[in-house]
């Protein structure tokens, strides 16, 4: 939820907004149209301008709308305090008003843009547009009062201080001048104005402090009077806004020396009328200026009429003094201490709120699993070790002081060799190299590398020779056999898909036998079907059986049959189509035609092979003039080819 | 102690550096102002080294150590692992691991008696762990993640771990690590503890997000300044009900 306001753009009045939008308008479109243009060019022209201002115009009060908050969706206590501050109708009709401004300037912008279709000239055009624009500017004119009322809400709004509805807070409030303002100052660093005459606060402080490293706000209220909520002025209103809303603990401030102008009786009397808004809050008294007279020092009279309030429950009464900061951060930490128990009761009571939390207040002991001690290591130098202080002048000297001395971040390089822990210093900043004699230095860090190795090797030898190796091979599985061939198979099944794969890329772009025309032999199938691994001896059968015994049987099928005499073959070839005609020489009666024909062709490939052309329909452009044929500096006459 | 510092604008402190009892590693930086925080709190008790891993600055997360030793990634150049051992004192094993989850800092978290590794980090790096940090290994996750170095920031005087952690597996990882355990945040809400600071048995750097209650829990489990891990459960109690919810 939002707490400040201090970002809403400011608000131009009337007149600014017109002189914005328009001069946008006449920056931002063509300015030249002349009558002898085409009549869509002009049209266009015009209602272009139209809609941009139109446009101008909805981008500002869109501004506007969302800039200010919605009075309905702040926090109660914002709302009623925006209420009292603002006057909550009046907010809401000039927000409302800015949004109908909005929707009639859109209006009147598709009307003329509506008529600006049907103009007829350039002169019917211009008028329109000029209509558009004043009627749009007359729009804005009357928003004169909305706009100047939100800017002075904006100015206002973005002051306010950012009270936090929900944190913990601490509320002061009491009588005018009975010493709020300056226990506010006492307890936080927030600067308020402390005058020795009532309503010297006439609007919320809010300062912060910590207690138990957590943050707390105090809300120094104005004064109230005793009288019906009906009679009281926007000033003391706030103050019971606050105490409604906020969820705090309040501290009701009494002044027991009657300073301030008002009598005791009349304190306690406001105490007992604004009672009723401190349900559920944790209430304190403080009885302030006790440098000047104390709850025991009253005559008896006074005494008796604070009785009722030392007979309330719940309801603790401290004694403080601003003045002498006397009892000031007892009666801060009591009322904190107050604030936090109520606080966490509460959380305490919703569950799942609580689980989330219980696992982080919980501290896990470990259990002994066994005898081990497992003591910290803390070296000796740590106790011994001066505390680092950044004031002192005799500090001890850091890298980065050292940094600075030498220029500072980025010019200074640290050198890494500086800190190394070797047995000679001298050795700290010596070069290594990478790589001597083609090997890695870094491999032979280890003197006896060498022999190790040798020591390695040698009893890698002895164990294989010893056959401790061997017995692996018994261990191999008994149906390795079949593990090997059908990893044989899933490589080969691999290596068949890839292929099959390539070959489907392949034919990107080319003709394909349509699958109805490829014709499949029986034999493929088997093949395929066997691939699969299906049994196929069922189906041999089958086709065996249902292959058509020749009828009338001639002599040459029974010859086929019988012997192993490929007699296709011959009949093959005398199949070829006779009719087919040779197209190389057709068209040609003797040899001396096709001689010179032959001839011609060659002639005519003579062009098209010197520029190395594929054929006829290459049409392709090689480089003009090939740079590396065309640059150097060779100068004229020292070589022939240029 | 437990301070509060930055490495270029990033509050992550535990992957840019590595905190153990007997030495610590630091990122090179653009300047020495990460460093110099951690030479203001150590001196010269323990050796404070620049140094980068496989070429990155990220060395808390590629890096696993303790008192004994010092575990780095395969991606380590020799003149990388060189400068380790030349700044280390010789007490420390440094070894190159062969493991596939190269971010040691992110899998492993220990102590210098146990360690906690990432659910399937290999046999062979486990007993490497036992072997160069002298630890215990435990397979194990933090509140359902496998990161355990990411989650959870080990001293030998107390733990820090995600602060969704059950009460039930506290119990349980703090019976296993034998000590005290709290689930907490670091760096202002962030749950990667392991990655947001470092410890070792007198010293913490977090990154200076850190609200105060949060380093009052961190001070507290570490037994840092007089902290007691009881203070918790019973004198932070209040600030901690107030802030987590």
């Amino acid at each position: 939820m939002q707490l400040s306001w201090k970002d809403i753009p400011s608000v131009a009045n009337a007149n600014d907004m017109l002189d914005i939008v328009l001069n946008r308008t006449q920056r931002k479109t063509p300015t030249v149209i002349r009558p002898g243009f085409k009549i869509t060019r002009i049209r266009a022209f015009y209602m272009r301008k139209v809609k941009f201002t139109a446009e101008g115009f909805t981008e500002k009060f869109n501004d506007l709308l969302q800039g200010f908050p919605n009075i309905n969706d702040v926090h109660p206590f914002h709302r009623d305090l925006m209420d009292t501050l603002y006057e909550k109708n009046h907010y809401k009709i000039s927000l409302a008003a800015i949004s109908k401004a909005k929707t009639l300037i859109e209006q009147v912008s598709r009307d003329y843009n509506r008529l600006l279709k049907f103009g007829q000239s350039l002169y019917q055009c211009k008028q329109l547009k000029r209509a558009a624009l004043g009627r749009m500017a007359t729009i804005v004119k009357k928003l004169k009062d909305p706009l100047t009322y939100l800017e002075q809400v904006r100015q206002h709004l973005g002051r306010l201080p950012s009270i936090d509805p929900n944190t913990r807070t601490l509320l002061i409030c009491g009588y005018p001048n009975v010493g709020k303002s300056s226990f506010l100052k006492c307890i936080t660093k927030a600067e308020v104005e402390v005058q020795p005459y009532a309503f010297t606060t006439k609007s919320l402080y809010v300062g912060h402090f910590d207690y138990k490293y957590l943050r707390f706000q105090a809300i120094d209220t104005p004064g109230i009077l005793d009288r019906p909520t009906e009679e009281m002025n926007n000033i003391e209103m706030q103050s019971i806004y606050a105490i409604a809303h906020l969820r705090s603990c309040v501290l009701y401030f009494m002044d027991l020396s009657e300073q301030c102008g008002f009598s005791i009786e009349a304190q306690v009397k406001l105490f007992h009328s604004i009672k009723p808004l401190f349900a559920n809050k944790s209430v304190m008294i403080v009885m302030n200026k006790s440098d000047i007279i104390k709850y025991e020092d009253l005559d008896e009279s006074k005494q008796e009429s604070l009785k009722s309030l030392y007979d309330l429950k719940n309801i603790e009464i401290m004694n403080t003094s601003c003045v002498e900061e006397e009892n000031v951060m007892q009666v801060r930490n009591q009322a904190c201490e107050k604030l936090l128990a109520s606080r966490i009761e509460q959380k305490l009571k919703g569950a799942s709120r609580i689980n989330n939390v219980l696992n982080k207040i919980h501290f896990a002991k470990p259990q002994s699993r066994d005898d081990v001690e497992r003591p910290a290591h803390i070296p000796e130098g740590v106790q011994t070790l001066e505390k680092y202080d950044p004031l002192d002048p005799n500090r001890r000297k850091l890298a980065k002081d050292i940094e600075l001395e030498n220029g500072g971040a980025g010019v200074y390089n640290i050198n890494l060799k500086e800190k190394y822990l070797l047995d000679d210093d001298e050795w700290k900043n010596d070069i290594m190299p990478e790589v001597l004699d083609g090997k890695n230095i870094y491999d032979f860090l280890d003197a006896d590398i060498a022999a190790k190795l040798k020591a390695l090797e040698e009893e890698e030898e002895k164990l294989e020779n010893e056959g401790f190796y061997d017995s692996d091979e018994d261990l191999e599985p008994e149906d390795a056999d079949d593990i090997r061939e059908k990893a044989q198979w899933i490589r080969n099944k691999q290596k068949v898909m890839i292929e099959e794969g390539r070959n489907r890329k392949h034919m990107q772009n080319r003709a394909i036998m349509p699958r109805d025309q490829v014709k499949r032999s029986f034999d493929d199938m088997e093949e395929h079907m066997y691939s699969l691994g299906h049994d196929t001896s069922t189906l041999k059968q089958k086709q065996q059986l249902s292959a058509k015994p020749v009828k009338n049987a001639k002599g040459l099928d029974i010859l086929k049959k019988t012997t192993d005499i490929d007699i296709d073959e011959h009949i093959k070839k005398r199949k070829r189509p006779n009719k087919q005609s040779d197209r190389l020489n057709d068209g040609l009666i003797d040899e001396d035609q096709q001689e010179k024909t032959d001839r011609l062709t060659k002639v005519q490939r003579r062009d098209r092979n010197r520029d190395a052309k594929v054929g006829e329909g290459d049409r392709h452009i090689m480089t003009m003039m090939p740079k590396h044929l065309f640059s150097g500096k060779r100068g004229i006459g020292k070589a022939d080819r240029r | 102690m437990a301070t509060r510092t930055q490495f270029e604008n990033s509050n992550e402190v535990g992957v840019f550096s590595k905190l153990t009892n007997s030495y610590a590693l630091v990122a090179v930086g653009g300047s020495e102002n990460f460093y110099s925080a951690f030479e203001a709190e150590l001196g010269d008790v323990i050796p404070i080294v620049h140094s980068t891993i496989a070429g990155t600055r990220i060395v808390g997360r590629m890096t696993a150590g303790n008192r004994r030793g010092l575990l780095v990634p395969t991606q380590t150049t020799d003149q990388e692992l060189m400068h380790l051992r030349n700044s280390l004192p010789d007490t420390v094993k440094i070894q190159r691991v062969e493991e596939r989850l190269s971010a040691l800092g992110n899998v492993i978290c220990c102590n210098d008696y146990v360690a906690l590794v990432h659910p399937d980090i290999e046999r062979e790096t486990e007993e490497l762990i036992a072997d160069v940090l002298g630890v215990e290994v435990f397979r194990q996750t933090i509140a359902g993640n496998v990161l355990v170095g990411s989650y959870c920031s080990l001293s030998n005087q107390g733990g820090l771990v995600h602060p969704q952690t059950s009460i039930q597996d506290q119990d349980e990882l703090s019976s296993l690590l034998q000590v005290p355990l709290v689930a907490g945040t670091v760096n202002r809400g962030s749950a990667v503890v392991g990655a947001g600071m470092v410890v070792n048995d007198w010293l913490a750097v977090t990154g200076s997000d850190t609200t105060a209650p949060e380093n009052l829990v961190v001070e507290s489990i570490f037994r840092l300044q007089n902290g007691k891990p009881d203070d918790i459960s019973h004198n932070l109690r209040d600030t901690l009900i107030e802030t987590y919810s």
